[in-house]
């Protein structure tokens, strides 16, 4: 195993070796490792994947071998090249060299690491056996994100290479915009594509390679598919509705990528839930920040403790060069799962997060105003309590609107629905009453009612507001819920615990040992 | 009385003649008596016609709240009922009354609650609850109505008429429960509603398909609102006065909306110009009246090649405010022949040339305003009274350049005139004498023209018998002996403005006396008048809603007296500056039930304590009340708020005490 290691190890630094002498800028990698980071986390799911698909470091690490002199033609492309592009931005490829410097580091320290451990603890077989699989998890993924950022460096100079280079058109083809995770085999257009180019047969060696590349691309697509069948509960896949209402903000609506120019990550339901979002690339510990994430990296070595691998990642640099990175819901038959037909992919991990905690979660915060309205995503139900109770907009049916035009869309859309008037309760019961009370007293009464619409209309709706909420009666201002404040962090104990991607592990039986919180 | 109730009256003499009329035949006869006071006359004669009235009559105004009850419970086939005039109406008399009436209002169609301030939402959800049929309603003017109010209403759901202009309280919310409750909406005015929006003129849209009138004059919406309102098939009338948030572009929304638009009135839209309204009329072959009274400051040739086509059309254009020249007046008059009315106010470049080519094209016209058009003279009125032989109004006010010779051929050719407007014309006695041929003349202005004697008044009176309305403000030679004459000639008058005329004393008031229809009497600033004067008018003047007597300063509580004991209808009330006492006063405001709106300002001889009992006395009926600044600390605070609890609005003033002659 450790061979095969060191032989991918070998077949990346040879890819990147050109970008060795390039100065190396630490912000944008900063970037891209952290944003990866996170999805390389989410991506591998060791406690469950394992057992389902088959195994991880055989076929599919043997096929992402690739032949040296296939590598050589590969580098010298790279190095051919440049000069011809007029559009061909050098930064782009320095980090995303620099990218893949780094992951085999990773990969190489992971290794390392384990090789360390082996001998030091030779405790019980079967926490060997979890370590080794938590370890492949994670150097799958990187060799999935190696492979992906590779890809991308082939489409910014694909065109321009087009007419000189068929080799590396049918590169670009095949690790460019293609470059698809999880993308259907049948959707590949590198078939397509092949068909178009009539000179095929001379790029033989591309052809085993690419080829290499495609079976790598299918096993990670088992990887990907795999853990749904047995995603646990709730993940029939039965075909739903979509009935995320809510979601516009969760991504991929407006924007039209046309399918394949993305890559489809798909994150598993445990991760999802996972409370954190960044992750330790080495230990695995989860972070709430990225600040904290930092901090914490310091602690696996001199290299973090630079001021460039501390500094807060700019935003822009590096965008633009990663790959463009969609998301998958693992809800079999959901509008956001790729399997879908009509799929619309989720644009950032957060929007996965929301999308299935709305969408195939348990609502299970509620509202301890109205103790009516549930939510599964705390944000939401914060901004509900922002306004619940002063939706002052309320329609004959019972619905209250927020805003005057909404209920007026909604009462213009629904026959006999009519706005309801603030203080209709009190009316009822007072009109029952006294309908023909004596004159001083009616005057009096009357005294009460227009001696506030003389102020001002805003009076009026105040009054009328404040008269409703003592008569529905369903809050006064001492009836929060104390415990907002311990919602505000997190909500459910045990559930970081039970639901963690790492919470397989006995506590403490090593030194990545899942220990929640912020450091 | 009348000719014919005198008639009736001897047939009831003989009371078996009356008796085998039948009730539906003595219902007819009814029916065609227009005076309200003759068929007073009919009722109290004959039980027979008692009994036909009691089941024909079909409108009712009630004046007092005392007797409602009764008049709804006697009235069963009533259909119209009018209660805008009835004194202290509030929630509980009104439910009271209509609970009383058990199912007698089963019938009643339309109810008029304008300005009946004391009417909330209670007294309407009982009214309306007990009227099935009803299909209009008028709340405009109840200021403090607001969106309860306009939902009990909105309860009526066959509702096709409804008034709601200055229900100030109004808002969207409001307007949303007329359009959901009412879907068969007809005419809707939310003219003054402020609080009313694009989004509530939305709903409506959608909601009343059947709107063929509707009113958003003064509301701050804006072209959004004209969007929706184009989607209104039937729409036929559109009103947006002073819609300053109105421009081109939404006379453009509109011009796609209904082809039946026959009126729209954007005067005072600041935003709109000629484009605007030439793009409205484009396609619009049913156009018929146009109001852009000052909001046009040029006319642009594309309007005026449009208003070509409306030339079979169009019969009313208001252009007030604009500059206008010879051509542009020769070339609407080409463009709309059909013209029946033409408002040319406060236009500046009007001359003699342009109104003669005007109506060298407009035969038809009967009704001209020319009001401050200063340039024209005789020559004007001479082809006005060439082409317009069907002339019935014509506005002159401070034409100041025209003189009788004018007024001469218009007298002669157009004998229909029934309204002129002489207003600071400076014409003299000469003038009324030709005028005084105009039989049919109902409103007269001549307000100003200080040279205006007895003797010209007693030309108007000796052929002017069907006059309504008489303006002699500041037509200070007029003496008594002018109002002996009017009283003898002119007994229909019911508005008459005699302020500033100072040489009338008491004498010519005992003349007035004898005009029992008189409803609105201005007596500003008579300092010769006293209690006496104001007694023979009280008695007299049966009709009497509306009084004046500001600056009278010889007016004590002997006249108060008067109007307290004889002045029962009285609704306005103005008293500055008389010499009257807390006890005329408190007098006064306990008797006059029907009394809405007192102006007293400057009573230096009532102490606070006669202010405090008289307002008390009044406290429910009250609806408008001016007063010294100063008093508004001195009264208790109590019955202030009480006040204002009955829907009373006050007017605080403060103006230093000058007397003036």
């Amino acid at each position: 195993m450790e061979g095969r290691m060191t032989s991918l190890e070998a077949t990346m630094k040879a890819s990147s070796t050109m970008a060795s002498s390039m100065v190396r800028n630490a912000d944008p990698d900063q970037q891209t490792l952290r944003s990866n980071s996170v999805e390389q986390f989410y991506f591998p799911r060791p406690g469950q994947s394992l057992p389902g698909i088959p195994p991880f470091f055989g076929p599919p690490s043997s096929s992402l071998y690739l032949p040296n002199d296939n590598e050589a033609k590969f580098g010298n492309q790279f190095e051919s090249n440049p000069s011809q592009n007029t559009d061909w931005d050098p930064q782009a490829i320095v980090s995303n060299l620099t990218f893949l410097e780094q992951k085999i580091k990773q990969v190489k320290d992971i290794v390392q690491s384990m090789n360390n451990r082996e001998n030091q603890v030779a405790g019980g077989s079967s926490e060997l056996a979890a370590k080794q699989q938590l370890i492949t998890a994670d150097l799958t993924s990187i060799i999935i994100q190696l492979i992906s950022t590779a890809g991308s460096l082939l489409p910014s100079m694909k065109n321009p290479l087009l007419s000189s280079n068929p080799a590396v058109r049918q590169l670009g083809n095949t690790l460019g915009s293609p470059m698809g995770f999880g993308m259907n085999a049948n959707q590949r257009p590198s078939v397509d594509s092949k068909t178009d180019i009539p000179d095929t047969g001379k790029t033989s060696d591309y052809d085993e390679l690419m080829n290499n590349l495609n079976t790598a691309q299918d096993e990670r697509d088992e990887l990907i598919k795999c853990p749904n069948p047995c995603g646990g509960e709730g993940s029939e896949p039965t075909p739903m509705e979509d009935h995320d209402v809510k979601e516009s903000d969760d991504g991929g609506e407006g924007e039209n990528l046309p399918p394949g120019s993305y890559v489809v990550l798909q994150l598993e339901k445990e991760e999802i839930l996972a409370p954190h979002t960044h992750f330790c690339l080495i230990c695995g510990k989860g972070f709430k920040r990225d600040a904290n994430l930092r901090m914490h990296m310091r602690g696996h070595g001199d290299e973090y403790k630079t001021p460039a691998a501390l500094a807060k990642p700019t935003k822009d640099s590096g965008a633009d060069h990663a790959p463009v990175t969609r998301y998958s819901c693992p809800f079999v038959g959901c509008k956001r799962n790729k399997e879908h037909k009509k799929f619309q992919p989720l644009k950032t991990i957060l929007c996965v997060k929301n999308h299935y905690k709305r969408s195939h979660c348990d609502k299970s915060y509620t509202c301890s105003r109205c103790n009516t309205k549930k939510f599964s995503v705390i944000a939401d139900l914060k901004t509900h309590e922002k306004h619940c109770g002063r939706d002052k907009w309320l329609c004959s049916c019972g619905t209250t609107f927020s805003r005057k035009d909404k209920l007026f869309g909604h009462v213009a859309l629904f026959q006999g629905h009519t706005p309801a008037l603030p203080m209709e309760d009190v009316k009822v019961s007072e009109a029952s009453e006294q309908p023909h009370d004596s004159e001083p007293m009616n005057e009096m009464a009357r005294s009460m009612v227009y001696s506030f619409p003389s102020s001002s209309s805003d009076g009026i709706s105040n009054l009328d507001m404040k008269m409703a909420d003592d008569v529905r009666g369903y809050f006064s201002p001492l009836s929060f819920d104390p415990c907002f404040g311990a919602l505000d962090d997190f909500t459910r104990p045990g559930f970081d615990i039970s639901e963690n991607p790492f919470s397989f592990l006995p506590s403490g039986s090593c030194s990545y040992g899942q220990q929640n919180g912020d450091s | 009385m009348s000719r014919e109730a005198q008639k009736l009256d001897s047939a009831a003499d003989g009371a078996v003649g009356i008796g085998v009329l039948s009730l539906d035949l003595l219902g007819q006869v009814l029916d065609r008596l227009r005076e309200p006071r003759d068929r007073k006359a009919c009722r109290l004669v004959s039980r027979a016609f008692e009994r036909a009235e009691v089941a024909h009559r079909r409108a009712l105004r009630v004046l007092r709240r005392e007797p409602l009850p009764r008049l709804l419970r006697a009235f069963p086939a009533l259909e119209r009922l009018d209660l805008s005039a009835c004194a202290s109406l509030d929630d509980a008399s009104l439910s009271a009354a209509v609970a009383g009436a058990g199912g007698g209002l089963a019938g009643l169609r339309s109810v008029c609650l304008a300005r009946a301030n004391g009417v909330g939402w209670r007294g309407l959800e009982a009214l309306v609850a007990a009227c099935p049929k009803l299909e209009a309603v008028d709340l405009s003017h109840c200021v403090s109505a607001g969106d309860r109010e306009v939902a009990a209403v909105a309860a009526a759901a066959g509702l096709r008429e409804l008034r709601l202009d200055k229900c100030l309280a109004v808002t969207d919310m409001g307007l949303a429960k007329v359009a959901v409750g009412c879907p068969r909406l007809e005419k809707l005015s939310l003219k003054w509603c402020r609080e009313i929006s694009d989004i509530g003129i939305d709903l409506l849209a959608k909601k009343c398909p059947e709107l063929r009138s509707l009113n958003i004059s003064y509301l701050e919406v804006g072209n959004e609102s004209l969007r929706s309102i184009s989607s209104l098939e039937r729409l036929e009338e559109l009103a947006m006065v002073c819609c300053s948030c109105i421009d081109d572009e939404g006379l453009e929304l509109l011009s796609k909306g209904s082809d039946l638009l026959q009126s729209v009135d954007v005067s005072r839209c600041d935003h709109v110009t000629s484009e605007g309204l030439a793009a409205l009329i484009d396609g619009r072959n049913f156009l018929q009246k146009l109001y852009a009274a000052d909001c046009l400051h040029e006319i642009g040739q594309r309007f005026l090649s449009k208003l070509a086509t409306l030339k079979e059309t169009l019969t009313m254009l208001k252009l007030d405010g604009l500059e206008v020249s010879d051509s542009l007046l020769q070339a609407i008059g080409e463009s709309c022949n059909k013209l029946v009315e033409v408002g040319l106010s406060k236009c500046s470049g009007v001359t003699d040339e342009g109104i003669s080519s005007l109506v060298a094209q407009c035969s038809d016209l009967r009704s001209i305003d020319l009001t401050c058009c200063n340039l024209i003279t005789n020559n004007a009125l001479d082809s006005i009274a060439d082409n317009c032989k069907m002339l019935e109004c014509l506005r002159l006010e401070s034409c100041s350049l025209i003189n009788e010779k004018g007024l001469k051929r218009i007298a002669t050719c157009c004998p229909n005139l029934k309204e002129i407007d002489l207003t600071d014309c400076g014409v003299d006695d000469a003038a009324l004498e030709h005028l005084a041929k105009c039989s049919e003349l109902r409103i007269l202005k001549l307000g100003l023209c200080s040279s205006i004697s007895d003797k010209g008044i007693a030309f108007i009176s000796s052929n002017c018998g069907k006059l309504v309305e008489l303006d002699l403000y500041r037509c200070n030679s007029i003496t008594d002996d002018g109002l002996a004459a009017l009283a003898n000639g002119c007994k229909r008058i019911k508005l008459l403005n005699l302020c500033y005329c100072n040489k009338i004393t008491d004498t010519g008031l005992g003349h007035l006396g004898s005009l029992e229809e008189l409803t609105n009497l201005e007596l500003r600033c008579l300092v010769r008048i006293t209690g006496i004067g104001i007694s023979s008018v009280a008695i007299g003047c049966k009709s009497l809603i509306e009084l004046d007597l500001k600056r009278c300063y010889s007016v004590d509580d002997a006249g108060l007296w008067a109007l307290a004991r004889y002045a029962l209808n009285l609704r306005q009330l103005t008293i500055s500056y008389c010499q009257v006492t807390g006890l005329g006063l408190c007098h006064l405001l306990s008797s006059l039930r029907c009394l809405q709106d007192i102006k007293m300002v400057h009573l230096s001889w009532v102490s606070i304590e006669g202010f405090e009992m008289a307002l008390r006395a009044a406290c429910g009926r009250l609806k408008k009340l001016k007063m010294l600044c100063g008093l508004k600390t001195v009264l208790s605070p109590e019955l202030l708020q009480m006040l204002q609890a009955c829907g009373c609005r006050i007017r605080w003033v403060n103006k230093p005490l000058v007397y003036k002659d």
